[in-house]
């Protein structure tokens, strides 16, 4: 049998398909049909992910810079710099940055790298917040630091409420599962500032006013609670703290509700009846590089846990990971106070546990974020070590510059690599056997399918030997070895291994432990035997304001056309060919508006105008869209660098969330 | 027409397999999907398995492959030009009738019309073709309605009928023939074939029950495709579901559009590689410039519908490019495989609440 | 079908001896194929086109100048992706990969006789010159020979050292048009098709060739079919995105037909009913 089984490496979604290798090259990938998550569908970029599979620009060897010039040297050489470079910055100035793409045992081989060798806890994953956000209210609320549904349950659930995700572009095949449960009968309701594939396929779509989402919520949870449709068995039995959270919803008005959302209570009110009428239900909003802020988290949260939707088959509150390892990531521990499995280095009895494990004393005083360290000035930080990573240069291209060492870490060539003093490859993915957690905690197993070429060293035999040069005695077998001491490190991770994971089709979803020896599709309220928290809300909604001068509300959003840089489809053809329609059409990106809007400034399509806000100008191209409200206007993200310089000034608006929000005029030129 | 013992059916695959490179049906033990891939133990073979779920076209027109390669190092260098024609003897045992088609399909199309593609004439030379008669329908299947199956009726070297302690073999060819008898295979009588024909009018019998997902009236369809008279709204409701993954066009039988991209090593030289390549893109007819005459979705989807079932008959195949294998239908993450389409525009279907 | 040696799969090389600039972002290339035996029977019609390869960029479909026993084999490109951005990076003495020439060509023998009414919107006038070379050189053949060209500015007019050939030559009728003037200009401003009254357009024993923008070619074949011209009688060259030319990958589709092998040349009754727009 020729065709081996394995995981799609794009998306948090983690598709199952079969590829066929032959002689250095990827032959064919195929979607694989019984797969409980992707049951034999792909997308664009998983139909295609040959293209990057066998694309040349690949980093050939280790390369050491000198007075400027990159010269190739061996592996030797090249760690032999890099751990004694490391050695000679005080902990607390050397920084990781993990990669969201990477396997389970890279990720936490780096960690460990990070706390055990090097004594620093200032490890980030190259991605933005917004994962975090979701894991910290799901964990406070359930005890679970991941997705509470199962994507396999998204059939049984009769309810589907997607929160501002572009998912059938983000993550086209759970949107795929959502749009199939809907034409089974299940009802979907989107609530988005645009106007999405999701959203013309839903039973109903609130169209609100961008900003609004947090509000848009609490509205539906208000009408759940003042209609009488809040499951009071369920909030009886099974959670605490619902008075608190009841309180901060009696203070909204109907007025104020429907001034800041654009939305008539009705509408609200309908939702909520829906709601109650399905026996099951499941929320999705995106996770990562624009999830939402914990504040709003919390509402969704709430919502269901009122509405008794919640620990048990075909319900859930399910963050959508944009990344093949995001989840992956934090379980391996890769964030400055975190250990693995969501262990705190604030807990003496985890931390105990992993000094006697490694052997060392470790630091409990938690690091601080990389990007954090890298906005800041003076900054503290001097040495980086980065795996696999295109995001955070476009944010701190010049702060990085100004570090004493870069060392990157991966298998592609990239951007960051100029920036770095030492470059070290790694195998790719399918050179070496690993597994991903995808974004509802299943952890698959990809075996390895091809010959790494010439001398190229896989991640876990790389980091091993960084470790070892810096005098620590690693001696794995090989990364089958790497997840065993995970499973004895992770509570949640405690019955996987390789081997099982081998024999399991479709992957197991953690935890998988002696309680839940088959592991655990969706949290189980009765098993789990926990009171669920209710999470502690602000009760406050800030909504972006515009006025007479800045008439608009511009929001800055995912392109669903531009995923991650591109820094991946760059060396595909076909995928960079359709990620790139609208680059190619709008080069210096574009402002989204209304034709009603355009028809007020009397634009046209690809007209230059400048978009001014309180802060800056900034000149961008008109593109015309019914899917904009016209008190709105949105601009992709892949102008995000000019935005952050010229209309905002700061990136903190652009963490806040699915869609940051700026006022703005649109000024014909 | 020949007979073999069920028991023996192997010893045809293990005589080809000397002279050519075996590629027959078998189930990846740990998740139960059927592959139609070069076997080297004859043990893997199942011809009772479902259809495959990827279309053995790839056998001769494969997913990705390199077709030439060059190297110029600029100015007055010479160029080096190197094409990479693939031929290799295969043994295609346990074909499917659907599938077989669409090898036809493929042959009248790359080795017909004004030019003759070397690339697929090198695939597709000393090939050996057994297929294997359907004796019951799959769950996706509706070759009924499209005039490919169940049963294969020309093309093939062999064709097997399972028809219960033997297999009826008939030989479609010179070379068919001559391994019959190589072989010593025992003559069949007329009740044999007798026997093979109400094996196949049982098998067409047991469409409704069996063959539930692809349940379409395509032949309903075909009057108004080719008379144009198919409502715009119900290609909007199609085009809304799309999630542009090119699936339909790789898994289908027929489909044979590709990609040209020339693809640079560190070394200087370069590959010109052909890949698959799907009407449903929107890059897919987009031109320098921008202009792009096939952006809407629903536009695409209509094409592709009309090219399937349409275009394809008049000039192509000669035949319906659809050969009812149902696997669209399946692998669509929305739910427009041909047979829903077909359903669609029959009822006139524009939105979800009229399903 | 076959007039001289088609290369169809494996490029030729040829090398560029001369590369002359045009009008902004245009470019002709002189060049000759390095194998010179089938340099010399490489024939081609007006109306035909080539694949040509960058190496190390990729391959674009190029309409092709009229037969070399009459200029110099060349080629008049745009710069507009990221392949012929390559080409414009070349200088003399590289080389290039031909592949062809593909399509059918202008219908010349049909037409003998009958008036001839070309419009060319912008660099539409690219795939028609070759064609409006070989009607000069054969102007005997053909009735009333009537040039209409029309560009969005002066600067973007074709072909200017032709256009005042034509404009002197004896029996041409030749007029230009802009969209937009520009300081200095004194010459016609207005759409191509604001022409068709000021030359007394013929329409009966007529064919027109029109090439352009959609835009432009919607509108102009509604005027003349407005003043009673018959759809077989006016004939287009239509491009696609290619990337095969022969036929195979299918992407230069349009509804029934694929432009590199029924095409590129069609007249407007085809162009109806093909089955999708053009």
């Amino acid at each position: 049998m020729k065709q081996k089984p394995g995981v799609c490496t794009f998306c948090g979604t983690g598709c199952g398909h079969f590829m066929m290798a032959n002689g250095g090259a990827v032959e064919r990938v195929f979607p694989s049909q019984n797969h409980p998550v992707s049951k034999g569908r792909l997308c664009v970029r998983g139909w295609n992910i040959h293209e990057l599979l066998n694309t040349a620009q690949t980093i050939p060897s280790p390369l050491i810079k000198q007075n400027g010039q990159c010269t190739q040297a061996s592996y030797d050489e090249a760690v032999t710099h890099v751990a004694g470079k490391l050695k000679s910055f005080p902990p607390s100035a050397i920084g990781f940055l993990a990669s969201p793409r990477a396997t389970n045992e890279e990720q936490f081989l780096l960690m460990k790298l990070a706390r055990a060798v090097f004594k620093t806890n200032t490890i980030s994953l190259a991605s933005e917040s917004g994962h975090r956000n979701s894991l910290n209210v799901l964990h406070a609320a359930t005890g679970m630091a991941g997705m509470s549904g199962s994507l396999e349950e998204i059939s049984k659930a009769e309810f589907l409420l997607v929160l501002g995700s572009d998912i059938t572009k983000q993550n086209p095949i759970i949107g795929s599962e959502i749009h199939k449960a809907a034409q089974a009968g299940a009802k979907i309701v989107t609530i988005d500032s645009r106007r999405t594939q999701i959203a013309k396929l839903s039973s109903r779509f609130l169209h609100i006013t961008p900003g609004s989402l947090k509000l848009a919520v609490a509205a539906i949870a208000r009408s759940v609670f003042r209609e009488g449709l809040i499951d009071a068995d369920f909030v009886r039995s099974s959670t605490k703290g619902f008075e608190q959270f009841s309180a901060s919803l009696a203070s909204l008005s109907d007025e104020a509700i429907t001034k800041g959302t654009g939305i008539v209570i009705k509408e609200f009110q309908q939702v909520a009846e829906t709601l109650k009428k399905a026996k099951t239900a499941m929320a999705f909003f995106s996770s990562g590089i624009s999830g939402l802020d914990e504040d709003t988290i919390g509402y969704i949260f709430n919502l269901f846990a009122m509405s008794g939707k919640i620990g048990r088959e075909g319900c859930g509150v399910n963050p959508v990971a944009g990344l093949n390892n995001l989840q992956g990531g934090y379980d391996m521990g890769c964030a400055p106070d975190l250990l693995t499995g969501f262990q705190r280095l604030s807990d003496p009895e985890a931390v105990k546990k992993f000094s006697s494990a490694w052997g060392v004393e470790l630091n409990t005083t938690p690091g601080s974020s990389v990007y954090d360290l890298l906005a800041s000035e003076p900054s503290k930080l001097r040495a980086l070590v980065v795996v696999d990573h295109d995001e955070g240069i476009i944010r701190s291209a010049e702060a990085i510059q100004k570090l004493d060492f870069v060392a990157y870490i991966g298998s592609y060539t990239n951007r960051f690599m100029d920036y770095a003093q030492v470059v070290l490859p790694m195998a790719r993915y399918i050179e070496e056997d690993g597994t991903f957690t995808n974004t509802d905690r299943r952890v698959q197993l990809s075996k390895k399918k091809l010959e790494a070429k010439s001398g190229i060293l896989p991640g876990w035999k790389l980091l091993a030997r960084i470790a070892q040069q810096a005098g620590a005695a690693w001696n794995y077998a090989g990364p089958a070895e790497v997840m065993d001491e995970i499973a004895r490190l992770t509570p949640a991770y405690a019955n996987i291994s390789h081997k099982i994971l081998a024999g399991a089709f479709g992957g197991i979803q953690w935890p998988c432990n002696e309680k839940n020896p088959q592991g655990t599709p969706h949290f189980d309220l009765k098993k789990a035997g926990v009171t669920i928290n209710f999470a502690p809300v602000s009760g406050v909604f800030d909504l972006p304001a515009s006025g007479a001068d800045f008439p608009y509300l511009l929001m800055i959003g995912k392109a669903q056309d531009f995923w991650h840089q591109n820094n991946l489809m760059k060396k595909t053809f076909i995928p960079l060919r359709e990620y790139n329609a609208t680059l190619l059409d709008y080069p210096e990106g574009y402002v989204e508006i209304a034709p009603e809007t355009a028809k007020a400034l009397q634009v046209r399509n690809q007209w230059q105008v400048k978009v001014v806000s309180p802060y800056g100008e900034l000149p961008l191209a008109v593109k015309i869209s019914e899917d904009v409200k016209p008190n709105a206007a949105y601009a992709p993200y892949f102008a995000k660098d000019k935005i952050i310089k010229r209309l905002i000034g700061h990136s903190e608006p652009l963490n806040k969330g699915e869609d940051a929000t700026v006022p703005i005029r649109i000024e014909k030129v | 027409m020949y007979l073999i013992r069920k028991d023996d059916i192997l010893t045809i695959a293990k005589a080809l397999s000397s002279d050519y490179q075996i590629y027959g049906p078998a189930v990846e033990p740990l998740s139960g999907q059927t592959f139609f891939d070069p076997v080297t133990d004859l043990g893997e073979i199942n011809l009772a398995a479902p259809i495959p779920a990827a279309p053995p076209k790839s056998v001769v027109f494969p997913q990705t492959e390199r077709i030439l390669s060059y190297r110029y190092a600029g100015g007055s260098a010479p160029v080096e030009i190197k094409p990479d024609y693939k031929e290799q003897p295969k043994a295609l045992f346990g074909l499917r009738s659907c599938d077989l088609t669409g090898i036809q399909c493929l042959d009248r199309f790359f080795l017909g019309q004004e030019f003759v593609d070397e690339v697929y004439r090198y695939h597709r030379k000393k090939m050996f073709m057994v297929t294997n008669t359907c004796v019951k329908p799959f769950t996706y299947c509706f070759c009924v309605c499209t005039d490919s199956g169940p049963a294969a009726e020309e093309g093939y070297d062999l064709n097997l009928t399972d028809i219960g302690d033997y297999y009826l073999v008939e030989s479609g060819s010179a070379k068919g023939k001559d391994l019959c008898e190589k072989l010593k295979l025992e003559k069949a009588a007329e009740k044999h074939r007798a026997e093979k024909n109400s094996r196949i009018d049982k098998s067409i019998s047991q469409f409704e029950a069996l063959s539930t997902e692809s349940k379409a009236w395509v032949s309903r369809v075909m009057n108004r495709v080719t008379t144009g008279f198919a409502k715009e709204a119900v290609w909007e409701y199609v085009g809304d579901q799309c999630l542009e993954c090119g699936a339909c066009s790789f898994v289908c039988p027929s489909c044979s559009c590709f990609n040209i991209a020339d693809s640079c090593t560190a070394s200087g030289s370069c590959d010109r590689l052909r890949t698959w390549d799907s009407c449903s893109y929107e890059g897919y007819s987009r031109m320098a410039g921008g202009h792009n005459p096939r952006k809407p979705v629903e536009d695409r989807r209509n094409k592709r519908f009309f090219c399937k079932l349409s275009y394809s008959q008049s000039k192509k195949y000669l035949r319906p490019g659809c050969v009812g294998c149902g696997r669209c239908n399946w692998v669509c993450p929305g739910d427009i495989g041909l047979p829903n389409v077909a359903k669609y525009i029959r009822r006139e279907t524009t939105s979800r609440e009229q399903l | 079908m076959n007039n001289g040696t088609k290369i169809v799969t494996i490029p030729e090389s040829a090398t560029i001896e001369e590369i002359k600039d045009e009008i902004r972002d245009v470019k002709t290339f002189y060049m000759s194929l390095d194998n010179k035996k089938i340099d010399k029977s490489f024939k081609i019609k007006s109306g035909q086109f080539i694949m040509c390869t960058v190496f190390g960029a990729g391959e674009f479909a190029v309409s092709l100048p009229p037969s070399p026993e009459n200029d110099r084999f060349h080629l008049t490109v745009r710069k507009v992706g990221s392949v012929t951005n390559a080409l414009h990076e070349l200088q003399a003495g590289d080389k290039v990969g031909i592949r062809g020439p593909f399509g059918n060509g202008f219908p010349f023998e049909e037409i003998k006789g009958k008036n001839i009414v070309y419009v060319a919107g912008g660099i539409g006038l690219i795939p028609l010159r070759s064609s409006i070379v070989h009607v000069l050189q054969h102007k005997k053949d053909f009735g009333r020979v009537i040039v209409l060209h029309g560009a969005r500015t002066p600067d973007d007019l074709m072909y200017k050292e032709n256009l005042k050939e034509w404009q002197a030559f004896p029996g041409f009728e030749t007029y230009i048009t802009v969209d937009v003037g520009t300081p200095g200009w004194t010459g016609e401003v207005g759409f191509v098709h604001t022409l068709f009254d000021k030359v007394n357009l013929p329409i009966e024993n007529t064919v027109a060739f029109v090439c352009g923008p959609p835009v432009m070619f919607n509108t102009v074949i509604a005027e003349l079919m407005k003043r009673g011209l018959r759809d077989d009688c006016i004939i287009s060259t239509l491009e696609r995105h290619m990337k095969c030319g022969v036929g195979k990958c299918q992407h230069c589709a349009i509804g029934r037909t694929l432009v590199c092998t029924d095409g590129p040349v069609y007249t407007y009754r085809q162009i109806k009913t093909l089955g999708e727009q053009i």
